[in-house]
């Protein structure tokens, strides 16, 4: 996959996660103990052998660069290729960029992708989460010469975890025949996982229509509109899909780890996901601590009974804590005797002596980055 | 020279051939310690977070892993533009191939590598020994004394006097005598084998060893009585903290099980000294609705289902439903089969323990090393 470039833009809708995404973009979620919703994207990628990332970060720029820093956990720190960061810019000169949307972002840095040696490109964005080898897709998209091709899933769908996502439409040969938005009303349909690979041709003229005739903000309505000019191909891929863009489809995607076989698809199947090290030392589990069905990272201090819940890297959970179905966050403290059910805590909170926090399956207790709980402040 | 710099040399090329098996593949430094570390990475750590970035490493027994696992040092932050880690395997020369012969031969033959870099100081370590120790301390120490050699030295029981170099010292932490492995002392300091010298003194003392025929070229036997009976100023440091030598099967387990006392001083959780290590960029562990697990060390990468107590376990293991661990150290990759029990022992990477298999015995003092082709006692 030499040829072609990853695109990750993370100008994607943090509407719906509450406290999650006050100082953070999607792409910076925290998932499954240790990583960031991104690690996914850029491991698919890396681990599909494409070797020049660009990362368009959207307007929460400080969690992005944290991060990512120079590249190094993905491999990305090269001096051929490698990871390139594009930080919104501001320029009163610039005068016929679209006021808003990504197209402004694209066309702000659009050196970068025009002097790229690669051929094609590959968008994807970080809130479709997934293990995938890019491969057989980018294949098939070189096979048949397509200017577009789009990757789907065949979901099957009742409980409407995919609601407001796009749908793709095949007509009875299986070629690509329309693209719309989900409303829930059929069962199972083809889900768009917003991975689009495209001829850079085609990004240029997609870019310069929208901008010229005023068409499209984003990215996603240019490629729609133009869907009908273009030769449009689709592959599908078969393995598990997690869509993040709401607190409750967050809360059961890492719940969902919790199945071993999830776990193995999704943390080893094409490839390991590459994150950040933190250099945390292994989890003790004190002598009185009871843990039942529990994902739990490096460097926590266990001393209570957990169960069904993930726990990030430097948790403290003390004697006496009950915590279920819960979503500890990195270096959170939970103090003595407090009760936790249904709660996701955020980074570096602190819960204080005997506080409990009850919340719900469909709607769970969310406790922002670094708040402190105790029992006076609840009362 | 370079005023003020000081950097580290570490002998890295022991085959602790007491740890029988463990080192069967890999030099003593490589042995995987404490759930996630190879002994190595101590000393490496120690020199990161005391600022020494230009670190020496000498190898020579088995190297392959150690190599391997240093790479360029970017895990302790030792892959720098100027400096940085060195890995110094022996080599030949106009006159053949040499093996390193003893500790200051191997520091002799890499005496151009040493001035290249200019130091002021130079320190000596080696890479068999689990500790935290900030050398930067030790250094002033060594330059408040103007000292020419600065040994670190542990008080020790005094039952175990017999097990160590033992260094007597005056009221000015000067050294007044030394007594290797003595029957019976009149002082507990023990030598850490970690040494500050002022590079120009220790250069010429090489030098001269070297020509010596009767010298084992050793810097306990021969090199630090030489500077002695020449009046060179000797302190010693006293350091106050965990070291463990873990020379032997028993001392490795025991070295493993003292991290499950809450308050060993080792505390790998502070901050402020980390102890770092390659990564493998392995999932969280996974502990089933089956499991029991207390007073253990986990990694990452495991899955456990089966009943765990006091143990150490690395990672990527998997002990299955119904099996049963106590007091073990488990390496990566081992499985621990349903119906199988492990006490007192410690199971080699990759292990399996078969389904029905009981490997030790819970009231015995024995250690057992368990490869996938034999099990040795201790």
């Amino acid at each position: 996959m030499k040829n072609c470039l990853g695109i990750i833009n993370l100008s994607e809708s943090d509407n719906n996660m509450n406290l999650l995404c006050h100082s953070r973009p999607t792409a910076m979620l925290p998932f499954a103990g240790r990583y960031r919703l991104i690690d996914f994207t850029l491991s698919n990628m890396v681990n599909s052998g494409i070797t020049a990332i660009g990362v368009y970060t959207g307007n929460k720029v400080r969690s992005v660069m944290d991060h990512l820093g120079s590249g190094q956990a993905w491999d990305l720190d090269r001096k051929i290729n490698g990871m390139f960061i594009f930080t919104p810019t501001y320029d009163y000169n610039v005068a016929f960029a679209p006021k808003f949307g990504d197209l402004r972002h694209f066309h702000q840095n659009i050196s970068f992708i025009r002097y790229a040696p690669q051929e094609n490109l590959l968008f994807a964005k970080s809130y479709m989460l997934m293990n995938i080898d890019y491969q057989k897709a980018y294949q098939e998209f070189v096979d048949s010469d397509a200017d577009i091709s789009m990757i789907y899933k065949r979901v099957n769908d009742p409980e409407n975890r995919f609601l407001g996502c796009d749908k793709i439409h095949l007509d009875e040969n299986g070629n690509f025949e329309s693209i719309g938005t989900n409303l829930g009303i059929d069962e199972s349909f083809n889900l768009s996982l917003e991975m689009y690979f495209m001829k850079k041709s085609v990004y240029f003229d997609l870019l310069y229509n929208a901008i010229e005739k005023g068409t499209a903000h984003y990215l996603r309505e240019a490629v729609f509109s133009g869907l009908d000019r273009y030769k449009v191909h689709t592959s599908e891929f078969g393995g598990s899909v997690f869509c993040i863009n709401n607190v409750k489809n967050y809360y059961d995607a890492n719940m969902a780890i919790l199945n071993p076989e999830i776990a193995s698809e999704l943390f080893y199947k094409n490839g390991l996901i590459l994150t950040k090290v933190k250099d945390e030392p292994s989890t003790y589990y004190k002598p009185q601590c009871t843990v039942k069905n529990a994902f739990v990272a490096n460097g926590c201090q266990i001393d209570g009974f957990v169960e069904n819940s993930i726990i990030f890297r430097g948790v403290k959970i003390e004697k006496g804590c009950i915590v279920r179905n819960s979503i500890i966050m990195q270096k959170t403290q939970i103090g003595q005797n407090a009760h936790l059910n249904y709660a996701i805590l955020d980074k570096r909170s602190r819960v204080k002596e005997g506080v409990t926090l009850i919340g719900d399956p469909s709607s769970p207790f969310v406790g922002g980055k670094k708040s402190m709980i105790s029992r006076e402040a609840l009362t | 020279m370079k005023e003020g710099k000081m950097i580290a040399m570490l002998l890295a090329g022991g085959q602790g051939s007491r740890l029988k098996l463990l080192t069967s593949d890999l030099a003593k430094p490589a042995v995987p310690f404490g759930g996630k570390y190879r002994i190595i990475d101590f000393p490496l750590s120690n020199c990161s977070n005391s600022n020494i970035f230009d670190v020496g490493i000498l190898t020579q027994y088995k190297p392959y892993q150690l190599n391997s696992h240093i790479g360029i040092g970017s895990s302790w932050d030792l892959d720098r533009r100027s400096g940085g880690v060195r890995i110094l395997p022996p080599y030949t020369n106009e006159k053949g191939g040499r093996w390193y012969d003893g500790t200051a031969n191997a520091i002799y033959e890499n005496l151009s590598f040493i001035d290249e870099l200019d130091p002021e100081f130079v320190l000596i370590l080696s890479g068999d020994h689990i500790y935290k120790m900030d050398y930067s301390k030790m250094l002033d120490f060594h330059k408040s004394k103007h000292a020419d050699v600065t040994i670190s030295v542990i008080a020790v029981p005094w039952d175990e006097t017999h097990r160590f170099g033992i260094l007597k010292i005056d009221e000015d932490s000067l050294i007044t005598e030394f007594y290797e492995k003595p029957k019976h002392a009149d002082s507990n300091l023990a030598s850490m084998g970690i040494y500050i010298f002022n590079w120009s003194a220790l250069r010429k003392y090489l030098v001269e060893d070297e020509k010596d025929p009767n010298s084992s070229k050793d810097f306990g036997k021969d090199i630090i009585p030489k500077m002695n009976a020449d009046g060179k100023k000797m302190v010693a440091y006293q350091f106050e903290g965990y070291w463990k030598d873990v020379g032997t099967i028993k001392s490795y387990w025991e070295a493993n099980m003292d991290l499950l006392d809450e308050n060993n001083t080792l505390n790998l959780y502070d901050r402020r000294w980390k102890i770092y290590s390659k990564n493998r960029h392995l999932p969280p562990h996974f502990i089933a609705c089956s499991a029991s697990v207390s007073n253990s060390l986990i990694n990452e990468g495991c899955q456990i289902e089966g009943n765990i107590k006091n143990c150490v376990l690395f990672n990527e293991i998997h002990i299955e439903k119904d099996a049963l661990v106590t007091n073990s150290v488990i390496l990566s990759g081992a499985r621990v089969e349903s119906g199988a029990s492990v006490h007192n022992a410690v199971i080699m990477e990759n292990v399996v323990v078969k389904s029905g298999t009981v490997i030790g015995n819970p009231d015995s003092d024995h250690i057992l090393l368990v490869s996938q082709n034999e099990t040795v006692e201790s």
